[in-house]
C-alpha cells in the first residue's frame, strides 16, 4: 500500500528541491548552544518559521525564502535531549564527520587540519551544535532583483537576538577575500544574469533525484529516480518507487523494516539525517589535467569528450549512455532548451508541456544494460559510480532477486548549491566550490558507503583501487589509485585511453552530520518533553 | 566433489585442544611462574603472536593460497527453539586453500614450517604422537572435516604462477600507462625492454613474494 507522508510534519528540504522552485540562493548559519533552556525557547520561537514539505499549489503559496533547522549530536546534548535518547542514535551520527574521517576519506588534503576554522577545532567534540539554513527566491521588486536571503536572514537574526543567552552564532568560514563571514553563502552560478544548474567545472549538476513512495513528486519522476525493475528504463515499467524509509525515519525501508532511529519513535518519525560538506574545487588543476590528457583522445572536441567521460554526462547534462557523440548530445540539448522555453511561454498548451517533459525524461531515463563494456559511459565515470542504475549486475540477468539489490539501499537525496565564484581560472586558490547537503535515513549505509566504496575505491565496479575521477581523494596515493581507464568500443579499432597521475580535483573544507527533526520533534525539543522512557 | 575444486584443495581441520592448563610457565629469564591460562588461551596468544604477511611461517609453505587459524571456544546458543549444544573441548580450527594434493601440501608444511606447527599444535589432544611428516599427515587427516566452500580469490594454478601473473598484471598496467600513444616502433622497443625486465616465462622471478600484502614490499627479483 502506498505510503502517505504527513507533509506538514516533514521539513521542506527533504521533499522539496528548492532550486526547482526558483530559489537560486542559500545561506547556512551555524550556532553553538550556550544555555540549553534559553536555546529551547529559541527553537519554540523558530517553529512557526520552519518550512515544511506541504505542496505549494500555486505561485502565491511559495514564500520569498525558506528556513530549515538541524542539530549535531553535541547540539542535541546541549539542548537537553535525554541521555537515553542520545544513546539511541546511530554511532556514526554521535561520532560526527570528523571522527569518521578515515571512512569518508578526509585524509591528506581533505584532513580536518585543512578545514575552515569553524570546523577545524581541537579534538573530536563537535564545535557546531545547530544549523539554520535559508533558501531565497529570485524576486523582482520595482525593477530590481532582490536577494530574499538577506530578508530571511535578517528575520532570523532578530529572533535569535531575543534569545542571545541561549545560542551564539559561529564565524570561521573562509570567504571571498580570505575573510571570516559569520555565515556560509551558496548560490547558483549566474550566466548572463540568470541562474544556471552548473557547477564550477562547468558540468550541469543536480539532474538525478531519488523517487520514493510518498515523496509527492509527479509519478513520471519515478523514471530514472526510482529503483530499477529490469523493465524498459525509458518507461515507468522500468522503475518502482523506493521505500519511504530510505529517506524518512519512522517509515518502512527497502529491508522491510523501520530504519534505525532514536527513541521515542515519535521523536524520530518524519525526521532524517543530513550531511553538510563544503568542497573546494581545484578549477585550474582540473582544466590543466583535462587539456593535458585530451592529447590521448583522437579527433575533434577531445577536451569535451574527456570531460564527459569523467562524469558520464556531457557538460550540458546529456547522458553518454544515450548520447554517445557530441553532435547527438548538442542536438538533444538544443531541443530540450527550446522545449523548455516554449513550455514556459504564457499560455503554453498541454502539448508544449508534454513535449518538454518527454525530453526532460531523456536526462534520466536510461541505464547501462546496453553499455556493459563501458564504451559509451566508462565503468568508472562519476554518475555510474554514485548511482549505478543496476549496472552492478554486469549484464547477467537474474543475478539477484532484483536488479537493484546492491544499489537500492545506497541512494541519497542531494540538496546543495555551489558557493563563491571562480575569479581566476588559472589558479586553484580562491573561494569556490560546492556545498553538499545530502539527506538519507542512514549516514553509514548510504552517504558513507558511497563515499568510501564507490567514490574512493573501485572494487564494486571491478576497477581495483581506481577512484571517482571528480571526487576521489588521491592526495594519499599508496596503491595506484590515481588512474581512470576510459574503455574503448571492443568492436572498434581505438585503444582504451588510460588517464594516469590524476591529481585531486575536489578538497573537503569542513562539515558535519546533522539530525533533521520533524516539526513534531522540534516542538518536543522546544518544550523539553522528549521522553524515551 | 568435496575438498577438491579443479587443482585447488580446500582443507578444513578441527583439532581438539586439551582441557585445563599447565601449572607454570617460564618467564624471559627462565624463572618459573604460575600460569593461570588455559591451553586454549595459550594457543590463542601464540596465534596472535604469529608474524603477518610475508613474514608468516605459512608464507614459507609451498602453494598456500590462503589459510586461517582460530580457536573455536564453544557453540553459540541460537535461542529458542534451538537445542543448546556444547563442545567437549575447545578446537583449533585450521583451514587452508592450496594448490595440489593434500599429502604433498602437508609434507611441505612440515618441511618448511615444522617449528611453527609444533608451537601451534603443542597443546592439542594426541599431538605428542606427531614426530615426523608422516605422522603429521596422519594426524591432520584424522581431524579433517569435509570442505565445500572455497576462498574464491584464486585461480587454480600453482601459487608461483599466480604470483607471477599478479606481478605481470601490475607491471603491464604501469607499462600501458607509461607508453600510451607511442608509435608502433617505439611501442615494440618499449615492450621488448618490458619483457626482458619482467621475464614473463620465468615464474621464479621477478615476481611477488608469497604472503606480501603491500605493493612496496611485494616484488622479489628471483634468480
Amino acid at each position: 500500500m502506498s505510503n502517505k507522508l504527513d507533509l506538514r510534519d516533514v521539513q521542506g528540504s527533504l521533499l522539496k528541491a528548492y532550486g526547482r522552485y526558483g530559489f537560486p540562493k542559500s545561506r547556512y548559519v551555524f550556532y553553538r548552544v550556550n544555555d540549553g533552556s534559553q536555546a529551547r525557547k529559541l527553537i519554540t520561537a523558530l517553529l512557526p518559521l520552519i518550512t515544511n514539505s506541504a505542496v505549494w499549489k500555486g505561485p502565491e503559496q511559495i514564500p520569498d525564502s525558506t528556513l530549515n533547522i538541524a542539530f549535531t549530536y553535541e547540539g542535541l546534548k546541549q539542548l537537553g535531549v535525554p541521555e537515553k535518547s542520545l544513546h539511541s542514535f546511530p554511532p556514526e551520527f554521535s561520532m560526527g564527520m570528523k571522527a569518521r574521517r578515515d571512512i569518508v576519506g578526509d585524509v591528506g588534503v581533505n584532513a580536518p587540519a585543512c578545514w575552515d576554522p569553524i570546523w577545524n577545532t581541537d579534538g573530536l567534540v563537535q564545535p557546531v551544535h545547530m544549523i539554520l539554513w535559508i533558501n531565497g527566491r529570485l524576486v523582482e521588486r520595482d525593477g530590481q532583483q532582490v536577494n530574499t536571503v538577506d530578508a530571511g536572514y535578517q528575520r532570523l537574526c532578530e529572533l535569535v537576538a531575543k534569545h542571545s543567552a541561549g545560542v551564539e552564532q559561529l564565524s570561521g568560514h573562509v570567504g571571498d577575500e580570505g575573510d571570516d563571514p559569520s555565515y556560509q553563502d551558496g548560490s547558483a552560478i549566474y550566466v548572463n544574469g540568470m541562474p544556471t544548474a552548473k557547477e564550477h567545472f562547468g558540468y550541469t549538476d543536480g539532474i538525478s533525484e531519488p523517487y520514493f513512495d510518498g515523496c509527492g513528486s509527479h509519478s513520471s519522476r519515478v523514471i530514472g529516480g526510482g529503483k530499477p525493475t529490469g523493465g524498459d528504463p525509458k518507461t515507468k515499467a522500468g522503475w518502482a518507487p523506493l521505500a519511504t524509509g530510505e529517506f524518512v525515519l519512522g517509515h518502512r525501508d527497502e529491508a522491510g523494516e523501520y530504519p534505525a532511529a532514536p527513541i521515542p519513535s515519535v521523536f524520530a518519525k518524519n525526521g532524517t539525517f543530513m550531511v553538510y560538506r563544503k568542497l573546494h574545487q581545484n578549477v585550474a588543476t582540473f582544466q590543466a589535467y583535462v587539456e593535458r590528457m585530451s592529447a590521448a583522445i583522437p579527433g575533434e572536441h577531445a577536451a569535451e569528450i574527456l570531460s564527459a567521460k569523467f562524469v558520464g554526462r556531457w557538460k550540458n547534462g546529456a547522458p553518454l549512455a544515450t548520447y554517445p557523440t557530441k553532435e547527438s548530445a548538442d542536438q538533444f540539448a538544443a531541443e530540450l532548451n527550446q522545449a523548455r522555453l516554449e513550455a514556459k511561454q504564457p499560455g503554453a498548451g498541454k502539448a508544449a508541456q508534454e513535449r518538454y517533459e518527454k525530453l526532460r525524461l531523456e536526462l534520466v531515463a536510461f541505464d547501462f544494460r546496453d553499455d556493459i563494456d563501458g564504451s559509451r559511459c566508462p565503468l568508472g565515470a562519476h554518475i555510474r559510480r554514485v548511482n549505478p542504475r543496476g549496472s552492478l549486475e554486469f549484464g547477467k540477468t537474474g543475478a539477484f532477486n532484483t536488479p537493484g539489490a546492491l544499489i537500492n539501499r545506497r541512494r541519497i537525496i542531494r540538496r546543495g548549491l555551489p558557493y563563491g565564484e571562480v575569479r581566476d581560472r588559472s589558479s586553484d586558490q580562491g573561494n569556490h566550490g560546492v556545498i553538499i547537503v545530502a539527506l538519507n535515513a542512514s549516514i553509514e549505509r548510504q552517504f558513507e558507503f558511497v563515499q568510501q566504496q564507490w567514490i574512493n575505491y573501485g572494487n564494486d565496479f571491478k576497477l581495483g583501487n581506481d577512484q571517482d575521477p571528480i571526487l576521489g581523494n588521491r592526495s594519499v596515493n599508496e596503491s595506484g589509485n590515481d588512474r581512470m581507464t576510459i574503455q574503448a568500443d571492443p568492436r572498434g579499432k581505438q585503444p582504451p585511453v588510460l588517464c594516469g597521475d590524476m591529481p585531486t580535483f575536489v578538497e573537503t573544507r569542513g562539515g558535519d552530520y546533522f539530525f533533521v527533526p520533524s516539526l513534531t520533534a522540534l516542538r518536543m525539543m522546544g518544550d523539553g518533553i522528549v521522553d524515551p522512557t | 566433489m568435496p575438498n577438491i575444486a579443479g587443482n585447488a584443495y580446500g582443507l578444513t581441520t578441527l583439532c581438539p585442544i586439551k582441557n585445563g592448563g599447565p601449572p607454570h610457565r617460564l618467564d624471559e629469564d627462565g624463572a618459573t611462574l604460575p600460569d593461570n591460562r588455559s591451553f586454549g588461551a595459550i594457543l590463542r596468544d601464540r596465534l596472535e603472536d604469529l608474524p603477518c604477511d610475508e613474514r608468516s611461517p605459512m608464507a614459507r609453505v609451498p602453494n598456500t593460497y590462503l589459510c586461517r587459524f582460530f580457536v573455536l571456544d564453544d557453540l553459540i546458543y541460537q535461542g529458542k527453539p534451538a537445542e543448546e549444544d556444547h563442545l567437549k573441548s575447545k578446537y583449533l580450527v585450521f583451514t587452508s586453500n592450496f594448490h595440489g594434493d593434500l599429502e604433498t601440501y602437508l609434507h611441505g608444511m612440515w618441511e618448511h614450517a615444522a617449528d611453527a606447527v609444533r608451537r601451534i599444535w603443542e597443546h592439542c589432544v594426541a599431538f605428542d604422537r606427531v614426530t615426523d611428516a608422516g605422522s603429521f599427515v596422519d594426524y591432520i587427516k584424522k581431524c579433517q572435516v569435509e570442505t565445500t566452500f572455497y576462498f574464491m580469490g584464486s585461480t587454480d594454478v600453482s601459487l608461483a604462477e599466480q604470483l607471477k601473473g599478479l606481478y605481470l598484471k601490475q607491471e603491464f598496467s604501469k607499462f600501458a600507462f607509461a607508453n600510451q600513444g607511442k608509435s608502433a616502433a617505439e611501442l615494440q622497443a618499449a615492450f621488448a625492454e618490458f619483457a626482458a625486465r619482467t621475464r614473463p616465462d620465468n615464474v621464479q622471478g621477478p615476481t611477488w613474494r608469497p604472503g606480501a600484502s603491500q605493493l612496496k614490499d611485494a616484488v622479489v627479483e628471483g634468480p
